[in-house]
């Protein structure tokens, strides 16, 4: 077995350039979709009934299916669909298919991400305690202060390892974008490949690519974690005295 | 726009339906081979050895990093060249070995946690109690413990489960025939027409496939969670 090792040398440092793709898809998939997401957890805790039927089986059929078939199914439909709507009812003269393909790389990945981080929020929303809610009603707060300044916080801290987890799973499917002909790390290193027939050196590449950057994305959450769990630290160490006393 | 015929979803679903054989096929290879490397990997994890724990946690560190194409496509690029080395060649290898190989690799990772987890949430006292009385550390383990950790264990098998049903579907991008991959093959026939019909039978498949496996699961639990009774 023999490994072409200047090819991988150079097809990392052109991989390095796919690095920024890579990082905006799953950037910006996270902005949109955390938001979003919690939206959809608060509304499906809310009393809406056809809202709360909606969401459930948008959750279970993104959940249910491969990310995958999302793509190839997005990808066949979006340009089309937004062909049609921009020349034959908007009447506009404008060429969709010159559009960036990583817009339909976001849509794929925020859909999905959105319909995760929901269930990941939900969850995240349980382990608050409804007195902190009541207490919050007491001392005079309206429903949103209440929610923004007293429950979010600290459901936001649960859902923080989730959330990572969700962050290193949506980072390794970015790694299909290349389907949507998006550039990313995956897809310069198959390209550096073709040429001479150099698959498996590629692939160690964006092995060790994804490696460093699922570590990065941990380290930053692991920092992050660290940072805001801070107020549970402090009482532990409050607490720590009376134990040994008694 | 397109022409979009809803009918020849229903159509295509006999035709898909037959490949689904394929699918089970793998996940169930997965299984078997992934749960025997789980369960080395677990125990890597449990036991005291300090080498076993290291590899152990670097294996499940590395593959979970790692997105299962790449995975996938370094086993079927690699492990011919690989194995080469020491005479065996496997270059006429069905698809099939090299997908179950990899997500057998993928899948173990995943099942180490589970069963890690799952040991970890029986009490001590359990194994304890059932030496005291005479069992020995195997019967004390067999009759005791793993039933417990079967319980335990449910709801993230399931979830380990479906992930690698839903991720086996990349399985066609090397050239593998199952449920995904006929649908490639039907688009490919038709000159790329009819393609979101097809995805959209398969959204179909995969998506009763999935609540299918969650409610056999959570029957399975409830069912075992019956044993546990307590005194009042």
């Amino acid at each position: 077995m023999k490994l072409d090792t200047k090819f991988m040398l150079e097809t990392f440092i052109d991989v390095l350039g796919g690095v920024p793709v890579t990082l905006k898809i799953t950037i910006v998939t996270l902005l949109v979709s955390v938001p979003a997401g919690f939206m959809m957890a608060l509304s499906r805790a809310g009393n809406g009934r056809i809202g709360r039927r909606i969401i459930i089986a948008y959750v279970s059929l993104i959940r249910g299916t491969p990310v995958v078939l999302q793509i190839l199914f997005l990808y066949s439909l979006l340009p089309t669909l937004l062909n049609y709507l921009i020349k034959e009812i908007l009447g506009l003269e404008y060429n969709i298919f010159r559009l960036d393909p990583i817009l339909y790389a976001y849509s794929v990945f925020i859909l999905n991400t959105t319909a995760v981080l929901s269930e990941v929020f939900r969850s995240a929303l349980s382990t608050v305690n409804q007195g902190q809610m009541e207490a919050a009603l007491s001392i005079g707060m309206t429903k949103t202060q209440a929610y923004i300044r007293i429950i979010v916080p600290q459901a936001l801290v649960a859902a923080l390892p989730n959330i990572c987890n969700t962050t290193v799973s949506l980072l390794k499917s970015t790694s299909l974008a290349f389907m949507m002909t998006v550039r990313d790390i995956t897809a310069i290193a198959k390209i550096d490949a073709s040429f001479g027939y150099n698959y498996l050196e590629a692939y160690l590449v964006i092995f060790f690519a994804y490696i460093l950057l699922c570590s990065l994305v941990q380290g930053v959450f692991y920092l992050t974690e660290h940072s805001v769990s801070s107020y549970r630290r402090e009482k532990a160490i409050r607490k720590a005295p009376v134990m040994q006393n008694g | 726009m397109r022409p979009f015929h809803p009918y020849y979803i229903i159509e295509v679903l006999p035709v898909l339906i037959p490949y689904l054989l394929v699918t089970a096929g793998i996940v169930i290879g997965t299984v078997f081979f992934g749960s025997l490397l789980g369960i080395l990997l677990a125990a890597g994890r449990i036991r005291r050895g300090r080498v076993g724990r290291v590899i152990a946690n670097i294996y499940i560190y590395v593959i979970r990093c790692v997105p299962s194409i790449v995975l996938l496509f370094l086993v079927y690029y690699g492990l011919p060249e690989f194995l080469n080395v020491f005479g065996v060649d496997i270059n006429n290898a069905g698809k099939g070995f090299f997908v179950i190989t990899t997500f057998s690799i993928l899948f173990a990772a995943a099942m180490a946690e589970v069963f890690r987890s799952a040991y970890e949430a029986v009490d001590k006292g359990q194994r304890e109690a059932a030496v005291s009385i005479g069992l020995t550390e195997f019967q004390a383990f067999r009759r005791i413990v793993l039933p417990q950790c079967v319980r335990v264990a449910i709801p993230n098998f399931t979830n380990a489960l479906i992930n690698l049903m839903k991720e086996g579907s990349l399985a066609y991008t090397i050239g593998l025939i199952d449920i995904m991959g006929k649908g490639q093959l039907i688009i490919g026939q038709n000159q790329g027409s009819y393609s979101l019909e097809v995805y959209l039978a398969l959204f179909i498949l995969y998506w009763v496939l999935t609540v299918v496996i969650e409610k056999g699961a959570g029957l399975l639990e409830t069912r075992l969670q019956y044993c546990r009774r307590t005194i009042a």
